[in-house]
């Protein structure tokens, strides 16, 4: 069985700790065992990445703003199943 | 919503922000001593015919509130000629609202600065474009020095750890390096907005 991971890399100096903590706890209240792990990377510069077992999901710069929870959740969900 | 006396006078000072910062503030006061004004920066100040208002949008979560309100603070305190209240942007919407960065973005700090009757006389936002592209050229040539860290624009996380960590490091110390500049930057920017707002 494959430990999936979840790696949220945020901006710690833009304040994005709420935004990363809810995240992190839809992500577990939704998989719970099911994830191998979510880490989580205090970084800098305006980030806010998401990746799925190396795959980014969600850019911050890439696609503008904050994640919706679903679509990581659909992300997540297809590496699952 | 215009900003009148009594807007303004809903703000802290910059002790009371100060005081009522949940993190960032041992950072806060660090970048405060470090502010060096230059005798000719400061006379530009303290020259100007009439004090100013200076009405100031923060967070405490900002590097860049934590980088450039000390500046502002030390203007103040050293020129005796702008009196700063500082209101917190997530509660002041209505201000916010009249100064988004681009037009969109909810950029702090903002410095609003009101003559004796409360009328805008200019305003300045986050930080200086100078030391964003400063910045980013030193970003681009520590990327550059180490294949190691890959590229600029790929996600971090794809990094081992050790090596993410010695980036992190070489970015810290990048900041360090240009604290400097980037201090002198916004004296010399709001010195220009003042100075024009004085001719």
């Amino acid at each position: 069985m494959t430990a999936h991971k979840v790696k949220i890399t945020y901006c710690a100096e833009c304040g994005y700790e709420p935004q990363t903590l809810d995240l992190a706890k839809a992500l577990m209240l939704e998989f719970g065992a099911r994830l191998g792990s979510i880490e989580l990377i205090p970084w800098e510069g305006g980030t806010f990445d998401v990746s799925v077992d190396g795959e980014l999901v969600h850019s911050m710069n890439r696609e503008g703003g904050f994640p919706e929870h679903d679509a990581v959740k659909r992300a997540v969900r297809a590496r699952l199943s | 919503m215009t900003i009148d006396r009594a807007r303004f006078a809903t703000g802290m000072s910059y002790d009371a922000f100060k005081g009522q910062m949940t993190r960032n503030r041992e950072r806060l006061e660090e970048n405060e001593r470090r502010v060096e004004i230059r005798p000719e920066d400061l006379a530009a100040f303290r020259d100007l015919p009439r004090p100013l208002h200076v009405l100031v949008l923060a967070e405490d979560w900002c590097g860049d509130v934590i980088a450039n309100l000390p500046v502002l603070a030390r203007l103040s305190e050293q020129s005796g000629k702008l009196d700063v209240r500082i209101l917190l942007r997530d509660q002041s919407d209505d201000v916010m609202e009249q100064y988004l960065n681009q037009g969109k973005y909810k950029s702090i700090p903002v410095f609003v600065f009101l003559d004796e009757r409360f009328r805008e006389v200019g305003h300045w936002i986050e930080r200086p474009a100078s030391v964003t592209e400063l910045r980013a050229k030193r970003r681009r040539e520590i990327f550059a020095s180490d294949p190691a860290f890959g590229s600029p624009d790929a996600p971090v996380d794809q990094l081992p750890e050790d090596v993410r960590a010695r980036l992190q490091e070489e970015l810290a110390q990048m900041r360090e390096e240009t604290t400097a500049f980037a201090n002198g930057e916004v004296i010399r920017e709001l010195r220009e907005l003042v100075t024009r707002v004085a001719a």
